[in-house]
């Protein structure tokens, strides 16, 4: 499946969607699919500061439990109450009402450094062999 | 992923085809998951599924004086089954902690111990060589020309009846009986991991692939789908069932492990028995107790437990529990005063401590 192309990725399978001084910030149908079913999602609150590639929260699955890293700093201003309530909605649909936060970006140019999405594809390309 | 070093069953390429997830287990590349864990643990609760448990060890005890030698190692009575029969038991060290909790199964002439994978060579280890052993007695591990195929879920018995020729209906919970299943012959044994009715099918392991099909395909009407160890361990747990490296290990004895019925310190001398004589004469030891959690936060083994804002222990085993509405289910060693049910305990999840509640185990008994 081609990776949503209005996003950026990182390699440890979180997506950016970046508008503006904005992102929202979300998993990918490849990092829901690796986990099975979702039961549980532990999220900052917002107001937090996140600094790229430090653990935000987690995601868990029945058996599993997955750290989710910022891909970039900023700062929290919005958390998806709905996927804290209903955890499977990240595996139902990761890309859209799935997503996990929004943050204001400490520097908008940060997200230069993330994954394309046709290289994120390739990276899921690669694990799938 | 590494995948070297790792075994497969006979079941490897069809696990493959399935699509299923698959991880080292025990030595073996076993599948995790085919359909997910929730679904999978679904059909086993409502209808039936089937596990390859082919990674788990199969020793066969043949000759006089087996009985009586498995009786010196173990803490359940062995000498005392009857043919068909089948047994938990528990082989222990001296200090009382468990080398392997296994099934043992008297057959016609022989005895078939059945041991946990990651055990396998520790136990082959341990019997080949003890001393005790009389000559008479010899030992075969039938694992790698083996396989076990396992049903489970209140179906087994509609699956498996008109495929077999023998009455599987009329095998007596822990008990086994010898036939074909399908033309393929099989010891059938009504014995299983999940706190179902069910069945666990000893079969060679030329055998196993197409006999998975035929099963496959009779069951499909039934609801049957392909359940891996994920959902064997959510099973499990939920039956309160210990697994050999989290509620019981060469330092957990079986009565801190709650298995008191299994342990049997009226038999002749075992090893271990004087360490659990005066375990269960001191009586103040820490215990596997079951938890709910308060919050949604699930457990996970490792997690540390507070007791009167103490530390007082960890999490050995935690998951959601689907047959529990999806609370989050433990089990925990802790001190026998925070072993009552209904204790308030409270566990470490990533630095912050989340309520939890001690409950009798186990978290789920099925309707008979």
């Amino acid at each position: 499946m081609p990776q949503p192309a209005d996003r950026l990725y990182t390699k440890e399978h979180e997506w950016v969607k970046v508008d503006g001084s904005s992102a929202v910030i979300g998993i990918t149908d490849y990092a829901q699919s690796s986990l099975g079913d979702i039961v549980y999602v532990e999220l900052p609150k917002p107001g937090a500061a996140l600094e790229q590639g430090k653990p935000i929260g987690v995601v868990e699955s029945v058996k599993a439990v997955s750290d989710i890293y910022a891909p970039v700093t900023g700062t929290v201003v919005e958390v998806n109450g709905g996927v804290e309530e209903d955890p499977a909605s990240v595996n139902g649909d990761p890309f859209g009402n799935g997503w996990l936060v929004k943050v204001t970006l400490a520097d908008p140019n940060q997200a230069k450094s993330l994954l394309t999405p046709a290289a994120y594809d390739d990276l899921v390309r690669s694990l799938a062999h | 992923m590494s995948q070297a070093g790792e075994s497969r069953t006979a079941l490897y390429e069809t696990h493959v085809r399935l699509g299923a997830k698959m991880a080292p287990f025990g030595g073996f590349l076993m599948p995790i998951s085919y359909s997910g864990i929730l679904e999978e643990h679904k059909a086993v609760r409502t209808a039936v599924g089937m596990f390859d448990l082919s990674h788990m060890g199969q020793f066969v005890v043949t000759g006089d004086g087996a009985d009586a030698w498995l009786d010196r190692m173990t803490v359940n009575d062995v000498a005392t089954m009857r043919q068909q029969q089948a047994r938990y038991n528990i082989f222990t060290n001296e200090r009382g902690g468990a080398h392997d909790d296994t099934i043992v199964y008297r057959l016609a002439s022989r005895w078939l111990v059945v041991v946990n994978a990651g055990n396998s060579a520790k136990m082959w280890a341990l019997l080949s060589v003890d001393p005790r052993k009389p000559v008479a007695v010899s030992l075969d591990d039938r694992t790698p020309r083996s396989a076990l195929i396992a049903l489970q879920g209140p179906l087994s018995v509609r699956l498996l009846a008109p495929l077999a020729d023998v009455d599987v209906a009329a095998i007596k919970y822990y008990h086994a009986a010898e036939g074909t299943v399908c033309g393929t012959r099989a010891e059938i044994a009504r014995t299983g991991y999940t706190g179902e009715d069910g069945f666990e099918l000893f079969i060679a392991a030329a055998d196993a692939q197409p006999l998975w099909e035929r099963l496959t395909a009779a069951g499909a009407p039934l609801g049957l789908l392909p359940a891996g160890l994920g959902a064997r361990d959510v099973l499990r747990l939920e039956a309160g069932m210990p697994l050999y490296g989290h509620e019981l290990d060469e330092d957990i004895t079986p009565l801190q492990a709650g298995l008191d019925w299994a342990v049997k310190l009226g038999k002749a001398d075992f090893t271990g028995k004087p360490a659990l004589a005066q375990q269960k004469a001191a009586g103040d030891y820490h215990r596997i107790v079951g938890l709910i959690m308060d919050g949604k936060a699930p457990a996970r083994a490792g997690y540390p437990v507070y007791f009167n804002d103490k530390p007082a222990g960890d999490i050995r085993s935690g998951s959601p529990s689907p047959s529990l509405g999806g609370r989050n289910i433990a089990t925990a060693l802790v001190p026998a005063a925070a072993s009552s049910p209904s204790t308030k305990l409270e566990v470490a999840i990533r630095g912050v401590r989340h309520p939890a509640t001690v409950t009798a185990l186990p978290f789920y008994k099925r309707k008979t």
